[in-house]
């Protein structure tokens, strides 16, 4: 795995999900560019696609889907209905209040969602429409534990507090059990999709 | 005056840094080497290592720069029973994971395998690899390193990633990575070991190798 080119999947990895996912998957080779459902399959193949880092924030105006794998992280998705555009947030951790230096807006719950949402109102105008998916907050190891408490649960309780203070609602969310998750955010349509690594496909 | 004062001090503290970092970097390739003699031993077949690597980066670059994002991967998480925290990572592409596996259970082909019987060898195996390297580290410096029962899981590369780094970040800005690869003989490297030291540990662990070689 470990010399692959980027974003390719080694073939065994691919018979290893067949065996417990839907056909969804069975025709892509490539797993990063692979639309997320069958149904998607026709309009993804065309939109163009921009990975987001951990910790990274994107926003866009342009119909383009944003990708972004998280495990106990949680993605953030804002879309505008009005304007059709929208951002994707990855988040790490729920607060900044840990005494860092120079924190990145976009590593914190409680920062990223006022930034995402200033970033997209300065798209979009000052009468924005904002709602949000969100999806992450896994527990993939029981005795991973921070403070003796599950990260995942406490980042997913501080976004939807954040997503509260800031007046955004709420819309859809699938979010912690065991394993990570594949989204995939189509900005201009707002359709969150999001891949369980058990092969669970969800439409947010 | 200030600028002054802080220009000089910053080479300074870089130069601790690189020696502590050099002085782990040689622990942990004395680990490495022990980690992989008894490898082999389990496999009856020799095991190479590639030179380990210590990274010390903003934590949220890790996943960007390993590039492996929706790989499936097995890992097996550790940490150590001590107040000094520290996780450990060991990482097997899927197959060749179950390919191990069916080695070490005399399975005669990864279909054959138990899912169950899978995730005991593994899970054993890294026992015995996280057992060695410890010891072997723990020899040498005289001091006592215990690991807790590992725990297995399979998932894309990312994800599990991302819930160290987790850790990784709330102590502070960057992930100290210790990384080292096995491969068997003629294959890419498959296996990857990852220790991802606290600040604790990692002067815990330069002061007593300091006092030993007297720097």
């Amino acid at each position: 795995m470990f010399s692959l080119p980027a974003g390719y999947a080694p073939k065994n990895a691919i018979t290893h999900l067949n065996g417990r996912e839907s056909n969804a998957v069975l025709a892509f080779q490539r797993l990063d560019l692979a639309p997320c459902a069958t149904m998607q399959a026709d309009i993804s193949s065309k939109v163009e696609e921009a990975r987001v880092d951990m910790a990274d924030m994107k926003v866009e105006s342009k119909p383009v889907e944003l990708l972004t794998s998280v495990g106990s992280c949680v993605a953030i998705c804002l879309h505008d209905s009005i304007h059709k555009c929208g951002g994707l947030a990855h988040i790490m951790l729920p607060t900044s209040a840990v005494g860092l230096q120079e924190p990145l807006p976009s590593k914190f719950a409680n920062t990223a969602v006022p930034a995402l949402a200033k970033a997209i109102r300065e798209i979009s105008g000052k009468e924005a429409r904002l709602s949000a998916k969100i999806a992450g907050g896994a527990n993939m190891f029981a005795n991973l534990k921070v403070d003796s408490l599950d990260i995942g649960a406490k980042n997913v309780k501080a976004v939807r507090a954040s997503l509260v203070e800031h007046k955004i609602r709420l819309v859809g969310e699938d979010v912690g059990g065991l394993h990570g998750r594949r989204v995939s955010f189509n900005v201009a349509s707002g359709v969150t999709i999001v891949r369980r690594y058990t092969g669970e496909i969800k439409e947010l | 005056m200030k600028n002054k004062s802080d220009t000089k001090e910053a080479p300074t503290i870089s130069d601790d840094q690189e020696i502590d970092l050099s002085i782990l970097l040689e622990l942990g390739s004395i680990g490495a080497g022990h980690a992989a003699t008894a490898l082999s031993d389990v496999l009856q077949q020799p095991i190479l290592i590639d030179v380990p690597k210590i990274h010390n980066v903003q934590a949220h670059l890790i996943p960007k720069f390993y590039n492996q994002h929706e790989t499936s991967t097995t890992a097996v998480y550790l940490q150590l029973t001590d107040t000094y925290g520290c996780d450990i990572l060991l990482m097997f592409e899927v197959t060749e994971a179950k390919k191990i596996a069916a080695m070490m259970t005399f399975a005669s082909s990864i279909e054959e395998l138990d899912p169950n019987m899978e995730t005991s060898a593994i899970n054993e195996l890294t026992n015995i690899l996280i057992g060695s390297f410890l010891t072997a580290i723990s020899d040498f410096l005289g001091i006592t390193l215990l690991p807790t029962i590992p725990q297995s899981t399979t998932d894309s590369f990312d994800a599990i990633i991302d819930s160290f780094l987790i850790r990784q970040s709330l102590l502070s800005e960057n992930a100290l990575i210790f990384e080292t690869r096995f491969k068997r003989q003629g294959e890419d490297a498959k296996c990857i070991l990852m220790i991802f030291p606290s600040r604790d540990l990692k002067e815990l662990l330069a002061q007593k190798s300091k006092a030993l070689i007297k720097i």
